[in-house]
């Protein structure tokens, strides 16, 4: 266990810069997770805390010890690539076994933590097999198992999990928080899946284009997105954006579309009133948006809508809605809807978040 | 239907691999028949060559066998052919890995400067070559002439090892520094292993070059007491000896390539990355 601490780390290469500024603060013990669209700089973060990418500007203290110029190997982390990296020419338990005997551990300790890795990952059968014998999810704990041999510190891992199926992914979702919850380690995970990220972790830290965009716990990310990237990363189906423009009266504060209007609430009145008279972005989840047959809220804050397409989900339908030109999206109770149906639809506009059109920001 | 079509096109490959075989083959059954061929079944005085030999003989390899000089020839080819490997993947593997992995401008030009010594005919090639050698008192010795093999081999070992580490992922080798390996204990560990299969198809390539490598070892050994095969074989042909003795030394010759080569093949197993990543 040890913290691991990035102060302003910037990356460049040559002229382009691929990390501008990040700083994030992992406790010992945490379990925390990079998310952002592909190509916004995980792997680059995760590399540098490993000692295979330079920092550029920036301190990386892991434990109390600054180690930027420390080599990966002194630096007490381990770390699973999303390959996985196999050795191919090694037995299962040669594989496991490798950082072990570079670290010059005796024969008979090196037998004992290789079966207690492998029994911890299940892998008690396969000891003796190739990589290229095993399964996909094989070669995940495989992979794993070589990384917690060495009891690191830090475990670094470049999404793990992206290669598998989507049971085998639920399951070794459930296997890694066990693993978490029994050796304790410092986790650092890297993932673009956002379900992932928030299922995963006590803290998630959001990422785009190369600098940090919120960090929090995943309710605080989902709930209170800081800006419109976050909000429209994070939950799925996506939350909708509209365009629109606040207005005041003398009773009201309220935010014109075009063609129908939105009593913004009392309790977010504060934060939009200085908006008044400005384009800004409205954002809502689609389960905040109910279709009004099934529910018993008042007439305020509804509008008529066009249902254009009915996705059938199982538990649920996904339901895109027309009101003019704009599409909304929510989820209904299965089987009720259908496609060319008249209704209203109404907002819960507490939940609602409103964002400035030229910054992005919340307001 | 379709077992027709299977059965029409099976009969297709059936008949391309024979032709194959035949086209290869043939050459070598001659070759096999006159060295095993008695006097009279190449002395025919005008009679057609017989299809296989009145009355097949060992004589030649006898009489080879008992020839000093075939058997030094032998051997010296051998070492010339072994050091050459030697020289050129100790040299060749590790320019490859550097190529491979520090790309650096101007890359292209030096690899066309890697192959330059073979964009001229050997026979031009072979004047700078031995001159050099001649200055550094290299001419006349075995390692002389597997320096010079080794420089005719450097740029296809050098090829070939580039295609191989480029086809090993950096992330193994991350992964062993990872958990605790230094540079040279990666490359020595993971990369050369899984290279092994590839490289073992570069050796055989050394190998046959400087087996059959005439020009080189010419020049170079030209004043001295040794000679390799190929130029012991060009010596035995300045006096014109009989179809058969000449057959009977080329078998000697491909023996030690056809054990080479099965030895070698065995490291040359296809998929030798194959579970590493996914
Ligand atoms: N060697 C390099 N030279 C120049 N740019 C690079 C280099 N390596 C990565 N980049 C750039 O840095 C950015 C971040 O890359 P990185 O691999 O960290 O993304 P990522 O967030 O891990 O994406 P993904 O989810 O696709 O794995 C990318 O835009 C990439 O093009
Ligand atoms: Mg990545």
């Amino acid at each position: 266990m040890a913290e691991v601490k990035l102060q302003n780390i910037c990356k460049r290469y040559g002229r382009t810069e691929v990390i501008r500024d990040v700083s994030i603060h992992v406790k010992n013990g945490e379990f925390i997770t990079l998310v952002g669209p592909s190509g916004c700089g995980k792997t680059t973060i995760l590399r540098m805390i490993a000692g295979l990418e330079r920092i550029t500007s920036g301190s990386l203290y892991i434990g109390d010890v600054l180690s930027n110029d420390i080599p990966s190997k002194k630096r007490g982390i381990s770390m699973v690539f999303q390959s996985y990296a196999l050795f191919p020419h090694m037995t299962v338990s040669e594989n496991i076994a490798f950082g072990l005997k570079i670290k010059k551990y005796g024969r008979n300790e090196i037998l004992e933590r290789v079966k207690w890795a492998a029994d911890f990952l299940n892998l008690n059968e396969l000891e003796s097999r190739m990589p290229k014998e095993l399964s996909g999810g094989q070669r995940q704990r495989v992979a794993f198992a070589r990384a917690l041999v060495l009891e690191p510190d830090v475990l670094l891992l470049d999404e793990p999990l992206s290669n598998l199926d989507a049971k085998l992914r639920l399951k070794m979702r459930s296997e890694l928080k066990r693993i978490h919850r029994k050796l304790n380690t410092t986790i650092i995970y890297v993932t673009h899946d956002q379900v992932e990220a928030m299922s995963l972790s006590n803290r998630v830290v959001v990422m785009n284009k190369g600098v940090i965009a919120q960090t929090g716990s995943p309710l605080e990310v989902y709930n209170s997105p800081s800006d419109i990237f976050v909000a429209g990363f994070i939950g799925s189906p996506a939350m909708n954006f509209l365009n629109g423009i606040i207005i005041k009266d003398e009773a009201h504060l309220f935010i014109d579309f075009d063609g129908f209007k939105l009593i913004i609430p009392e309790e977010l009145r504060s934060n939009c009133e200085k908006y008044s008279g400005k384009e800004i972005i409205f954002g809502i989840r689609p389960e905040d948006i109910t279709d009004k047959r099934f529910s018993l809220n008042n007439e305020e804050n509804s509008i008529d809508a066009i249902i254009e397409v009915v996705e059938p989900l199982g538990d649920k339908d996904m339901i895109e809605a027309a009101t003019g030109d704009t599409v909304l999206t929510f989820t209904a109770d299965p089987g009720k809807t259908e496609s060319g149906m008249h209704i209203k639809i109404g907002f819960n506009m507490i939940k609602s978040h409103f964002f400035d059109k030229e910054t992005g920001k919340i307001l | 239907m379709n077992y027709r079509r299977f059965n029409g096109s099976r009969i297709i490959w059936i008949l391309c691999i024979a032709v194959m075989i035949l086209v290869v083959l043939a050459p070598v059954f001659v070759m096999f028949k006159y060295s095993i061929s008695d006097r009279a079944s190449v002395v025919t005085g005008g009679k057609p060559i017989p299809l296989w030999p009145y009355d097949p003989t060992l004589e030649q390899f006898r009489g080879l066998m008992s020839m000093e000089r075939f058997f030094n020839a032998f051997f010296v080819s051998l070492e010339i052919a072994l050091l050459s490997i030697i020289i050129s993947l100790i040299v060749g593997t590790p320019a490859a890995y550097a190529l491979v992995r520090y790309r650096f401008p101007g890359f292209m030009v030096l690899a066309m400067l890697l192959v330059s010594v073979r964009l001229f005919p050997d026979i031009v090639s072979v004047v700078p070559v031995v001159e050099i050698f001649i200055k550094t008192n290299l001419i006349n010795s075995v390692i002389g002439v597997a320096m010079a093999h080794s420089l005719l081999s450097m740029p296809y070992v050098i090829f070939i090892a580039m295609g191989i580490f480029e086809t090993i992922p950096k992330d193994l080798e991350e992964q062993a520094w990872i958990l605790g390996a230094g540079w040279l204990y990666g490359f020595t560990r993971i990369v050369l292993p899984v290279a092994l299969p590839g490289l073992a198809a570069a050796a055989i390539y050394v190998f046959l070059l400087s087996w059959d490598e005439f020009i080189f070892a010419y020049f170079l050994l030209a004043f001295g007491e040794l000679s390799t095969l190929p130029v012991l074989l060009q010596k035995i042909l300045s006096w014109t000896p009989q179809h058969n003795l000449i057959s009977a030394i080329s078998v000697m010759l491909s023996v030690p390539v056809i054990i080479f080569t099965f030895i070698v093949q065995k490291y040359m197993q296809a998929g030798a990355t194959a579970g590493a990543v996914k």
